[in-house]
């Protein structure tokens, strides 16, 4: 009896592992999957589907500046992929990138600065991050990784919104790019599965005094116009950045965009080294998951 | 020996969705403002400037704990209630908030009413929302409440 007993526990235990070790990003995966199937729905025939996802938008408009079919690939170049118009305005700026500067930068940082060769002896990592840490059971973006790297080196760490952070991440963007590489977002513990569904559920959760989630631009609203403006989609939303953006007339990382939208929502912007932008920036880059590194880019 | 492995497996399965979920945070304190009524507690005509005053003072350091304090056109809920206590400790009429907006210090003066009515209900509201979002978030997720 004592044996059976024995056994059968055992089995459950290999079970449960198991399940487990298997489904760390079965949600996730399952959330990504719905989210392409809607934006391949949406934007199949963006006329056609007016009533149901378009209703602001004049059917002149939707006949003239918007893009059918697109499918997953496509997402990469946010409001470009469906926007005409914004599209031949993002080409001819890219006829001379303003971003080119940067990457030199960057490229001269990696080499001249204490530590990061080492900690870093791959360039080619930008669609790797955020990753978990179950050590610090801590989200780990590329912003940060570069701050522990210099600390850990006996150096300041670098503000995380531009500046020389901006350049150096510019610069892993373009080997990335280079190197043909995509989107490779891992979840691979109980407590990595947790941290991505906090950063879902404050994805999707309104908040600020004009309560709206970022989800209402960026999922329902994505492809809406806000003044001159398009809403971009949160597929691929994480993988041109760093950007350079014609408002800050420089280069800047995911946390400062972030910190642009929280204001916009209405909210106080969490600093960029909190675990609650981690979070949120792990939930939207395991989104883009399989899309091909595209910075650094430029955008309005 | 059957029934005992499909119990276990039952067992271990629950165990393995109960570890799973994700139990986002909902305090003693957002519950207590969820059955606030925004309109007749931060009615300052009502209930007058200090009370209502009292009120967003009580509310907003739990909206900041939580990351979900309100700011509009660069001035969060603390400034506004930090310049308040002042403005009506003095019985002023207008108040003049110092504020920040990026790296320039700025001010802008507001009727003290009108500032207590926001500071208040900014502070309500914040959390109110919190706990609507529990309800609410996965209305908005494709593949999950999101039909399309």
């Amino acid at each position: 009896m004592i044996k059976k007993v024995v056994t059968a526990s055992v089995l459950a235990l290999v079970g449960v592992a198991a399940l487990n070790a298997g489904t760390y990003n079965a949600q996730a995966e399952k959330d990504r999957q719905a989210l392409v199937k809607y934006f391949e729905k949406k934007f199949a025939n963006p006329e056609k589907s007016k009533n149901q996802f378009f209703p602001y938008t004049s059917d002149k408009e939707l006949k003239d500046n918007y893009a059918k079919g697109l499918k997953f690939n496509d997402f990469r170049l946010g409001s470009y992929a469906f926007s005409k118009e914004g599209k031949s305005q993002y080409d001819e700026l890219n006829e001379m990138p303003p971003y080119e500067d940067n990457v030199d930068a960057g490229e001269e940082l990696y080499n001249s600065t204490k530590g990061i060769k080492q900690c870093f002896p791959d360039p080619a990592i930008a669609g790797e991050y955020p990753k978990f840490d179950d050590k610090s059971g801590k989200v780990v973006t590329l912003e940060a990784a570069i701050n522990d790297c210099l600390k850990a080196n006996g150096q300041k760490p670098w503000n995380m919104k531009k500046g020389k952070l901006a350049d150096l991440e510019a610069y892993f963007a373009a080997k990335s790019k280079e190197a043909g590489k995509k989107v490779d977002i891992k979840i691979q513990s109980k407590a990595a599965a947790a941290a991505y569904e906090s950063g879902k559920k404050i994805y999707y959760s309104q908040r600020g005094y004009l309560k709206l989630s970022c989800a209402t631009c960026h999922v329902q609203g994505a492809g809406e116009r806000v003044r001159r403006e398009y809403l971009s989609p949160l597929l691929g939303h994480t993988t041109h950045f760093p950007v350079y953006r014609l408002k800050w007339q420089g280069l800047g990382t995911m946390e400062r965009r972030i910190g642009g939208c929280e204001k916009n929502q209405g909210e106080n912007p969490h600093k960029a080294n909190s675990q609650w932008v981690a979070k949120m920036i792990y939930f939207m880059s395991y989104m883009s998951n399989g899309l091909p590194v595209d910075g650094p880019d430029i955008r309005k | 020996m059957k029934t005992m492995i499909k119990v276990a497996t039952i067992l271990g399965l629950g165990a393995a969705l109960a570890i799973s979920a994700s139990a986002e945070e909902v305090t003693p304190m957002v519950k207590e403002a969820a059955k606030l009524d925004v309109k007749k507690v931060c009615d300052v005509k009502a209930n007058g400037l200090k009370k209502v005053l009292a009120v967003a003072e009580k509310y907003n350091p739990e909206a900041v704990k939580l990351g979900v304090e309100f700011k509009r056109l660069g001035i969060t809920n603390s400034v506004y209630i930090k310049g308040l206590k002042k403005a009506i400790a003095k019985k002023e009429k207008k108040v003049t908030l110092h504020y920040k907006a990026k790296g320039k210090k700025k001010q802008k003066t507001f009727p003290v009413d009108y500032a207590t009515w926001r500071a208040c209900t900014f502070a309500v509201r914040s959390l109110q929302q919190v706990d609507e979002a529990q309800k609410t978030w996965r209305l908005a997720v494709p593949g999950d409440g999101y039909k399309f």
